[in-house]
Formats: C-alpha cells, sequence, structure tokens
C-alpha cells in the first residue's frame, strides 16, 4: 500500500538550516533518484564521494544555501547565486535554484520553502533588486512553484541553454523587491 | 527622407584608417546613448578604441556605406558551456537614422554570424523598452520578442528594464528581399 504518497506533510515541520556532512546519507536519496535532477545540469551521483564532495565543497561556493529538512532530516537544497558571476552588469541580481526528494514532491513543500526564501533574500542582501528563477519549459511542476510562491513568469528564452545534450528552452520568472510591498 | 540605395551598404571588419568616419558617430552621445560605450572624445581615444575593442573582438563589422564607416553591428559569444549563444548590438551615425540601415545590416549580419561562429545555437538582442526603434529593427530582421525582464541589468548607473528577443539557427530568414 502506498501509504508514504498519501501522507501529507505537517509544513511546520518543514525547516531549513545548512547542510552538513552528517546529511549524506539523505542527500544521496535526492541526489542517486533519476527523476530528480532530469532538467538539472548534473547527473545522478553513482558514489557516496559525491555526496561528500558537494557537501564539503561545492554547497558552500553559493551565495547562499540551505538544506530543505522534515523533522531535521534533509530531504532537498535550495540555493541562491549571484548573477554577477557572468555579468557584471547583473550584480543585483540573484538566481535561485531548487531539489527536492521525489517521494515529496506535490505536497506544497517547495512552494512553502520559495515563500520563506523570497523574503529571506531580499533581507539577506538589501541592495537586491531582482530574484530571478530559469526553469526548463518542459517542468511544469517547478514552473507551478514559482507561480504559486508569487513569481511572474517573464517569458521563454528558446534554447538559451545547453547540457546533457540538448538545447533547452527555459522559462524565466522574477519577483523584485518592490513587488515584496504588494504581497504576503 | 532621401531613399537610400540600401544595396550601397556593406559589412566588414574595422580598419585603423575608419577613425575620422567612426569619430562621426562614436562620438556622438545620441548613438551611445543605448549602448554600454563611452562616447569617444577625442581622435586619439577612437584610434584606441578601434585598435583595441573593435579590430581584436570576437565578431565586430562596420556598417559601411559605399565603404565609409558609419556604424557597427557586434556579436560576443558566450564561454564554456554557454556558447550555444550570443548577443547582438549595433548603431549607425544619428544622420543615417530612419532608413531601413540596422535593419539590413542586422539582417546581413546574422546568417553571417551563424556561419562563423559554429557552437552559436541562439543569437540574443537586449534593449531598453524606451527604444522603440531598436525594438523594430530586431522585429523586421526576424527576431521574435520573448518578454520584458524587469530590472534585468545596470546600465550606465542605473539599473533598467531589457526586453529580450532571440534569432536561433533553425529560424528562418523574413522573406522579402531586402536581407539579400
Amino acid at each position: 500500500m502506498e501509504r508514504d504518497r498519501e501522507e501529507s506533510v505537517d509544513l511546520a515541520q518543514i525547516s531549513l538550516r545548512p547542510l552538513q556532512l552528517s546529511d549524506v546519507d539523505d542527500l544521496m536519496v535526492w541526489t542517486t533518484d533519476e527523476k530528480v535532477p532530469k532538467f538539472c545540469t548534473w547527473e545522478p551521483y553513482s558514489s557516496k564521494d559525491q555526496g561528500i564532495d558537494f557537501i564539503q565543497n561545492k554547497a558552500c561556493e553559493f551565495l547562499w544555501s540551505r538544506a530543505i529538512c522534515l523533522h531535521d532530516r534533509a530531504i532537498g537544497f535550495i540555493l541562491m547565486t549571484s548573477c554577477s558571476a557572468t555579468d557584471q552588469s547583473r550584480e543585483k541580481s540573484v538566481e535561485l535554484g531548487y531539489v527536492l526528494g521525489s517521494k515529496y514532491w506535490s505536497k506544497g513543500i517547495m512552494t512553502y520553502v520559495v515563500k520563506q526564501v523570497k523574503k529571506v533574500a531580499f533581507r539577506e542582501f538589501p541592495h537586491l533588486e531582482r530574484l530571478e528563477a530559469l526553469v526548463d519549459a518542459e517542468n511544469v511542476g517547478s514552473q507551478r512553484v514559482l507561480e504559486k510562491a508569487g513569481f511572474h513568469r517573464e517569458g521563454v528564452l528558446r534554447k538559451y541553454l545547453f547540457f546533457k545534450g540538448k538545447s533547452r528552452d527555459m522559462v524565466i520568472f522574477s519577483v523584485l523587491s518592490t513587488d515584496l510591498n504588494h504581497q504576503d | 527622407m532621401s531613399n537610400l540605395d540600401l544595396s550601397k551598404i556593406s559589412l566588414r571588419p574595422f580598419k585603423l584608417s575608419d577613425v575620422d568616419d567612426f569619430l562621426l558617430w562614436a562620438g556622438d552621445d545620441q548613438v551611445t546613448q543605448n549602448l554600454r560605450w563611452k562616447t569617444c572624445g577625442s581622435r586619439e581615444e577612437a584610434l584606441a578604441f578601434i585598435r583595441d575593442v573593435c579590430i581584436p573582438h570576437p565578431w565586430r563589422r562596420s556598417i559601411c556605406l559605399d565603404d565609409r564607416s558609419i556604424g557597427f553591428v557586434s556579436v560576443y559569444p558566450w564561454s564554456g558551456d554557454d556558447r550555444c549563444k550570443a548577443d547582438i548590438g549595433y548603431a549607425v551615425a544619428a544622420d543615417y537614422w530612419g532608413q531601413g540601415i540596422a535593419t539590413k545590416a542586422v539582417k546581413m549580419a546574422v546568417p553571417q554570424v551563424f556561419n562563423d561562429l559554429s557552437h552559436l545555437v541562439r543569437l540574443q538582442a537586449f534593449t531598453s523598452p524606451e527604444n522603440k526603434a531598436s525594438q523594430r529593427v530586431l522585429e523586421k530582421a526576424g527576431f521574435l520578442k520573448e518578454g520584458l525582464l524587469r530590472k534585468y541589468t545596470y546600465f550606465k548607473g542605473n539599473i533598467k528594464d531589457s526586453v529580450v528577443f532571440s534569432f536561433l539557427s533553425t529560424d528562418e530568414f523574413p522573406h522579402d528581399d531586402s536581407w539579400k
């Protein structure tokens, strides 16, 4: 019986905290699941060394990042990167990225988390003007997360990225510091 | 408005000997106001700019009328995993506005660029929402307007919205003979 899938999650049990080495086994659950990085640039992990390397060496390179936790166990990851890394004219923009274990999809968790992080972003980075996210045009679930979290859908950037051997149309979303004043 | 014979418009790399013609438009605030370029203030500056920026550029062409420089078209490819895309920019001397020159130049440049840059899949352009003339150039040249990116970029000290357009390697050129 698929009891896990029918269980709804008490969103009050969702928290964000820095990713730690002790989270590696939980991290391996979503990084080895083929469904999870389907629209990401990375391939599913095949060894725990990759998980350790991510926690120790990669996670700290992001401008900001947190483990998404349920009962303090990591079930996903959310991050922000500065757009000025690729374009010096874009230092007031930050890009949002996130990933969640597939067992926890469609329960409103990611929307709940993105809503929180949206507010954190503008508080944490007071000069931030624009928070944006790029989602594969085929990734309807993730687009819905951003829409429900109050991001504006600005358009589709055709063949904007190339990864896993394919050109990808990317939907671009944004929320501005000035949008927040008119939202919840 | 005179009927300029657009067959006199050509694209070619910049030469140092273009300096005096170059200064006429690159030294004009009207022309550079929508570019990230600083207006050229002297012949020496113009010479240095041609020598140090225009000539070594990955893909920059002078728009010429009877082989005299009256503007430019530039394409700047991204690097690494992003070399599937490149940014296009252009400008024409103010005296020659309103005659379809920029449109002609962009239409000439697009097939050349896809031929010269082997990994290119997407040519993109960003314009200011107020710059309707430039948006018309792109539309007439067959670019697709994709959306308005709010507070997207810092431009000469101010945060600005950008309208984004693209032309893909798989897109069709507009069906009129002014692209030849």
